[in-house]
């Protein structure tokens, strides 16, 4: 039924329609260009094996064998919709994976792009971010070591102008000092003061020495003379003044107590030996007596003085000498 | 109507190479049973049948709960060929779907599937490793999801042609933190994945570099520590178009954490980067882009692109078709013009940035009014 269907269909084998029996179509073209002749009919070749006449396949005897065994276009409708059903199915699922595939692919190209977009943009701020830290870091660096720097500097020249005052003011003070202290002594100065002023001294010390024992002497030497004639006057006076008892009492027992009072008198004398001589010599008349025994010892020691003193003249010279 | 005479034959046999699929629910659990049998063609056939269903995803789903996986995973060590292969086929079918990809981290397959690395049968790796490259095509299921979300909000047209479950099944399973390129990188098997890619034909290549770019972009440490720079670096110079665009791609991934900046200035890439600017293909030069951007926030990386003279190629790439190319190219200036000397470079091309803030993408917009900011920038 099917193909007389389609023979109805396109009854001139000129139209091609999609019902049309599958075929190569006939070359109408002159193959030769000589060729005059018609063309011979070509037997027509049938592209499709189901509607090649010369076939024999299950269909063309079945309408025509009795009993029908069976209608075969029936028949094979469930078949083939199940088999074109089933291919149609495996093959719409194989596709629809790949779009399913190819879609997903897109989509996550589309995501991959925004994001390393937005990775490299967030790279690039850090980044960014991390050098103007590092620059902040290093400006804050460079001025704290500028402040540093002027600091110290500062401090140094502070320290300079003050050390450079101090300083100035030391050298004259140090001289000051030290010339306070007598280091810088003028040697002829100095030696003036050393030797020849301590050497004046003592001699003028011994020249007055001198004069002192040479009016003492004189003194002792009046003395003796006074007392020689006293001695002469009393020895005279003493024929004559046995009368006056009392006085001779003062007299005598000022004669007689020389013999107690001599450790007295060697004492006395030995306390007082420079001013004595020239007192003395005003209280002449009541204690004559032991003036003059007083003087006798004086005597004695002014001339071991003046031994010594003469000893002392010349070590001195002996000194000077050696000096 | 013909009478319907059941027939006494067995239906004929239309596909011998297949195993017979028995009817609705049935099918997975006898084709289960079959993966286990001893006899190898059962287990051939049975295999066939698999790779047909494996198609819808609910069978996939069926095919995890009943625990196939677990008769795929033995059969993977296999001494037949065919079982090798159609069992990877098998498994990378499964990897295109969510759950599959769920049930891998789940089951602890990327580990069996890491013993095939070194097999002899070329088939059989290619379809490891993108089995491997569906997994990595899963970051974390939140993010894609975030994504979706987000194109929905600014281009509508993002899910039309989607199946609706697809989107919905993520947010379903958010629960599970597993993520599948982390779980390739927790396998340890980025060091032998870069060691490979020395060692591979050039298709297996291109696989491996795609799983790689995916793995790098969520954790980049173990690819630097195994000298995957140096290697990257000879794939730049390939003659394979692709190749060179994934391996860029890559090295965008490498060169997120600072080692992997300083690797890059290390290894003299950012000279090569330049180079493939003005490479034809229009995706190679967007990742070059892409790489560069990465690669010269730091000091030394800006001033290597400075010496190599990057501004000029990038300048042309402002003008290119691509929007990827666009971005990536504006974001290589903006890090370029914090330089002193890429400032001064810049300064008199700030026409172009303003006519870029014109363009119809928002990202464009943005970026370049932060390459405006930053050129017009005085300390």
């Amino acid at each position: 039924a099917t193909s007389t269907l389609a023979e109805r269909a396109s009854p001139a084998m000129a139209t091609y329609t999609y019902t049309s029996r599958p075929r190569a179509l006939p070359c109408q073209r002159r193959r030769y260009r000589d060729d005059l002749m018609q063309q011979p009919e070509e037997p027509v070749h049938y592209g499709n094996i189901m509607y090649d006449r010369r076939v024999i396949r299950g269909n063309t005897y079945a309408l025509q064998s009795v009993p029908l065994l069976f209608d075969f276009d029936l028949e094979v409708k469930p078949m083939l919709e199940v088999l074109v059903g089933k291919t149609i199915e495996q093959s719409l699922l194989e596709v629809m994976e790949e779009e399913e595939l190819a879609n997903l692919r897109a989509s996550q190209y589309a995501y991959e792009e925004l994001r390393n977009i937005e990775l490299a943009e967030v790279q690039r701020l850090e980044e960014q971010e991390r050098r103007h830290r590092e620059e902040k870091e290093r400006r804050k660096q460079q001025q704290w070591q500028v402040v540093h720097k002027h600091n110290e500097t500062s401090q140094k020249i502070a320290a300079r102008a003050f050390a450079q005052r101090y300083l100035a003011d030391l050298l004259p003070s140090v001289f000051d000092s030290l010339r306070d202290g007598g280091y810088f002594y003028d040697p002829v100065e100095r030696d003036i003061e050393i030797g020849f002023l301590p050497w004046l001294m003592n001699e003028v010390d011994k020249t007055m020495e001198s004069s002192m024992v040479g009016r003492t002497v004189l003194d002792m030497l009046i003395r003796e003379v006074v007392e020689r004639r006293l001695n002469l006057y009393e020895q005279k006076e003493g024929r004559h003044a046995s009368v006056r008892p009392e006085n001779g009492l003062g007299g005598p027992g000022g004669t007689r107590e020389p013999l107690v009072g001599f450790e007295s008198q060697d004492q006395g004398a030995s306390q007082a030996q420079r001013p004595l001589p020239d007192r003395d010599s005003l209280q002449r008349t009541p204690y004559d007596a032991r003036y003059a025994e007083r003087v006798s010892s004086q005597e004695r020691r002014l001339a071991e003085e003046n031994d010594e003193l003469t000893e002392m003249r010349k070590s001195s010279k002996r000194e000077e000498l050696s000096q | 109507m013909a009478d319907a005479k059941i027939s006494m034959y067995l239906p004929p046999n239309v596909n011998p190479t297949q195993a017979a699929i028995a009817y609705g629910c049935r099918a997975l659990p006898k084709l289960n049973e079959e993966l286990q049998s001893d006899d190898l063609l059962t287990r051939q056939k049975a295999l066939m049948a698999l790779c047909d269903l494996m198609h819808d995803p609910e069978h996939v789903y069926t095919a995890i709960s009943i625990g196939c996986l677990e008769s795929l995973k033995a059969l993977l060590k296999d001494t037949n060929d065919l079982v090798r292969i159609k069992t990877t086929e098998v498994l990378c079918i499964m990897a295109t779907h969510n759950v599959g990809r769920e049930g891998f981290l789940e089951h602890n397959v990327i580990q069996a599937l890491s013993f095939l690395m070194s097999d002899a049968q070329p088939a059989c790796r290619e379809n490891l490793y993108t089995a491997f490259k569906h997994l990595a095509q899963l970051p974390a299921e939140l993010q894609v999801v975030a994504a979706e979300l987000h194109a929905e909000d600014d281009r509508g047209d993002a899910l039309e042609a989607v199946d609706p479950l697809f989107a919905l099944r993520p947010l379903a399973a958010h629960v599970h933190h597993l993520e599948g390129a982390l779980g390739i990188v927790n396998s340890g098997l980025i060091p032998s994945l870069v060691w490979k890619l020395q060692r591979e034909e050039e298709e297996i290549q291109v696989l491996l570099l795609d799983t790689l770019a995916a793995c790098l972009t969520e954790d980049a440490t173990e690819a630097l520590a195994s000298r995957a720079v140096p290697f990257l670096k000879e794939k730049l110079l390939s003659t394979n178009c692709d190749i060179r665009s994934k391996a860029a791609r890559t090295l965008i991934a490498v060169s997120v954490p600072p080692e992997g900046k300083i690797q890059v200035w290390q290894h003299d890439v950012i000279p090569i980067l330049v180079h493939l600017l003005k490479d034809r293909d229009e995706e190679v030069q967007a990742n070059a882009a892409g790489a560069l951007m990465n690669a010269t926030v730091t000091t030394e990386g800006k001033y290597a692109a400075l010496d190599a003279e990057a501004t000029r190629p990038l300048l042309q790439l402002l003008t290119s078709s691509l929007s990827k190319a666009r971005l990536n190219a504006i974001k290589a200036l903006t890090m370029l013009a914090e330089a002193p000397e890429g400032r001064k470079l810049l300064q008199p091309h700030v026409a172009t940035f303003r006519a870029l803030e014109e363009d119809f993408s928002l990202a464009v917009q943005r970026a370049a009014q932060i390459a405006i900011r930053v050129i017009e920038w005085k300390p």
